[in-house]
């Protein structure tokens, strides 16, 4: 029997139980929709935090704090007692493959303009090193220019800290004055600490979040002023860029910066935190995609006992068949078959409604989705905009996988089928 | 004439739970090209066991069952199909498939063994036109009667250019007029078209209108006479 002629046979098997094949299929499409969107939202999330850390963290880049890598929080010297000091800069600057360094001290405190105050964290660092490290994201909107040699009243302010509400209602323009306060809770008893500062530069929009780099919620103010400000000469931590971002560059480098200062010290490399980012996505995306099986794994369950059924109902039209000439591997082939078009169709529209779903999601946690018109902004979930990926890779897989176990659970059903004999099938009432 | 069928000194044996049935116990019979045969028998007498040898759905126990000159109890699944492919069966309960069309009945067979969509829809159309069910064959089986589906049935048998017909009991299952009907068809394939039949009956009235039966009791062919027309 012809391959098109055994397709059409086993369509026109499906077509005479159409609900049974319709909720059949349903199984197959919930299995596959849950794989797509479960992959497509993870990847489209490890694809936008990956660009967002890539904007504000250049790739040769080392980020060297005190203690054991608290570098999230800002990198107080923990445990050891070990403290990283300012001039700690012209050590390292002295190292193989290093071509800069720049020092960072950082306090939480706030920013108040005659328009409003915000809550915000300040960061003393050297403008100049920091945009030549920076050179993508420490840059000033139109307007304003971020001074080379700042006096210690100049102030360069993140994008949401000028426009903190995306509206155009605006706290603070270029020139205008600033009271810039901090609680030293250091001191006995606590001191509330200020100063009034000009804003010298509005940071343009950098979207997302960084470790080290520009933040579009931070202020900046030169370093000196920060030492004097904060009272202190120890920094949170030191940013190092180094001559390329080779593997090796970034390992001896890092190597030398720990030996330098006997090991009392973490340096974190962009690349790393990338690295540890994408393996920690990998693990999650295979847990989800596990679970997202098990419901595929019962819709095979299903489509096998619809086939056992179904070679019930049909032993006689198999007898039939075989009386009329029909082998058995064709018998086979027809079962087999009508798997195919249930797997094919499942996971057809499984992948259309995953990448609906996802997108539904991604629009849901706000601001993402590849379904909307308008460009994909940043600034939700937080400060991101998921937008789901589908890889064709996935698309394939998933196909293969619809395919793959309608087929794998019919296939004893089918070979049951395939071995009646023609005898007893006829008989069969 | 060549032999078609030819059994020698079949038997068959079925297990009953534990107890073995001997339903044929020695039969031998040669049907020749351009035949029609009837077996007669009462139910029981194993008739239905010598017409599933007959035509290929089952293998003998002991003994021989050659059609055209070969030994079936030789032959694997996949041959016997092959084999049945040149027999025309005849269902009591005419066996047709209910989502198809009597056209698309009559292709399915032609389909099983591989003729080409054109040939299958030209020799679909001649053959219902033959069992003169021209205007029907669009139909499926639920909207024609007992006597039009038994020869839709009888068409399919034809497809493939069967180097005999088997029918089991072709009118056991539709009415008295429509079963002469049906005689009638099956006369004319044997006197004008020179089908070899081969057909299995318990009713005395039926076998008498074939050229030569046999009869048979208790799994033995016990007697054998040339009808006189």
């Amino acid at each position: 029997m012809k391959a098109s002629d055994i397709l059409s046979y086993s369509f026109s098997a499906i077509k005479l139980r159409k609900l049974r094949a319709g909720l059949t299929t349903l199984g197959v499409v919930i299995g596959i929709a849950a794989i797509v969107a479960l992959l497509s939202i993870t990847q489209g999330l490890q694809e936008t935090i990956t660009l967002q850390l890539q904007r504000g963290f250049a790739t040769n880049t080392l980020i060297v704090s005190a203690g054991g890598g608290v570098v999230f929080g800002g990198g107080d010297a923990a445990g050891s007692g070990f403290k990283l000091f300012v001039n700690d800069t012209q050590t390292i600057n002295k190292l193989e493959n290093v071509e800069l360094s720049v020092a960072i001290i950082q306090r939480t405190g706030s920013i108040q303009f005659a328009a409003g105050a915000r809550n915000v964290t300040i960061v003393g660092v050297d403008f100049d090193s920091y945009a030549s490290i920076y050179p993508t994201t420490f840059v000033a909107e139109k307007g304003g220019v971020i001074p080379d040699n700042p006096t210690n009243e100049m102030v360069v302010v993140g994008k949401r800290v000028s426009d903190p509400w995306k509206n155009g209602t605006v706290l603070c323009n270029v020139n205008d004055t600033a009271e810039i306060a901090w609680l030293n809770a250091a001191a006995r008893p606590p001191k509330p600490e200020n100063y009034t500062g000009s804003v010298a530069a509005v940071l343009q929009e950098i979207g997302g979040f960084s470790i080290s780099g520009p933040s579009d919620y931070n202020v900046y103010i030169p370093l000196s002023k920060a030492q004097s400000f904060f009272g202190t000469d120890q920094c949170n931590m030191i940013i190092v860029r180094l001559t390329n971002d080779d593997k090796t560059t970034i390992d001896n480098a890092s190597k030398a910066i720990k030996a330098v200062f006997g090991d009392q010290v973490s340096v974190m490399s962009a690349t790393a935190v990338l690295n540890t980012l994408s393996s920690v996505f990998s693990v999650i995306e295979l847990f989800l995609s596990g679970i997202a099986a098990i419901s595929l794994l019962v819709a095979g369950i299903g489509i096998m006992n619809i086939m056992i059924v179904s070679l019930m109902e049909r032993t006689r039209e198999i007898g039939i068949l075989k009386a009329l000439g029909m082998k058995s591997h064709t018998v086979l082939l027809i079962f087999l078959g009508e798997s195919v078009i249930i797997g094919l169709l499942g996971a057809i529209i499984g992948v259309a409604s995953g990448w609906g779903l996802a997108n539904v999601v991604a629009i849901a946690l706000g601001g993402g989705g590849r379904l909307r018109n308008q460009a994909p902004q940043t600034g939700s979930f937080g400060t991101m905009a998921i937008n789901p990926v589908l890889t064709p890779t996935v698309t394939l897989l998933a196909l293969v996988f619809g395919i793959g176990v309608s087929v794998i659970f019919a296939i004893y059903p089918a070979w049951r089928a395939s071995k009646l004999k023609p005898v007893e099938a006829l008989r069969y009432e | 004439m060549a032999t078609i069928v030819e059994a020698v000194n079949l038997k068959k044996t079925y297990m009953l739970g534990k107890v073995p049935v001997e339903a044929l116990r020695g039969v031998n019979l040669k049907v020749e090209s351009g035949d029609f045969l009837a077996i007669l028998g009462p139910s029981g007498s194993g008739k239905s066991t010598l017409l599933n040898l007959i035509g290929a759905l089952d293998k003998p126990t002991e003994g021989q069952m050659l059609i055209e000159n070969i030994d079936i109890s030789t032959l694997s699944d996949n041959q016997l199909a092959d084999v049945r492919r040149r027999i025309g069966f005849v269902f009591q309960f005419f066996n047709l498939i209910p989502r198809f069309t009597a056209k698309e009945n009559v292709e399915l067979s032609m389909s099983i063994a591989d003729m080409s969509k054109d040939e299958r829809r030209k020799q679909a159309q001649n053959l219902l036109e033959v069992v003169g069910l021209k205007e029907r064959m669009n139909h499926k089986p639920a909207e024609l009667s007992g006597g039009e589906q038994q020869r839709v049935a009888i068409a399919r048998a034809l497809a493939n250019n069967p180097k005999f017909l088997l029918m089991d009991e072709p009118t056991g299952n539709i009415d008295s007029k429509a079963a002469n009907d049906i005689m009638g068809l099956v006369k004319k394939l044997d006197e004008e078209k020179g089908v070899t039949i081969i057909m299995v009956t318990h009713d005395q009235r039926l076998a008498s209108q074939a050229r030569r039966t046999v009869q048979m009791f208790d799994g033995l062919i016990v007697n054998e006479k040339v009808n006189h027309k």
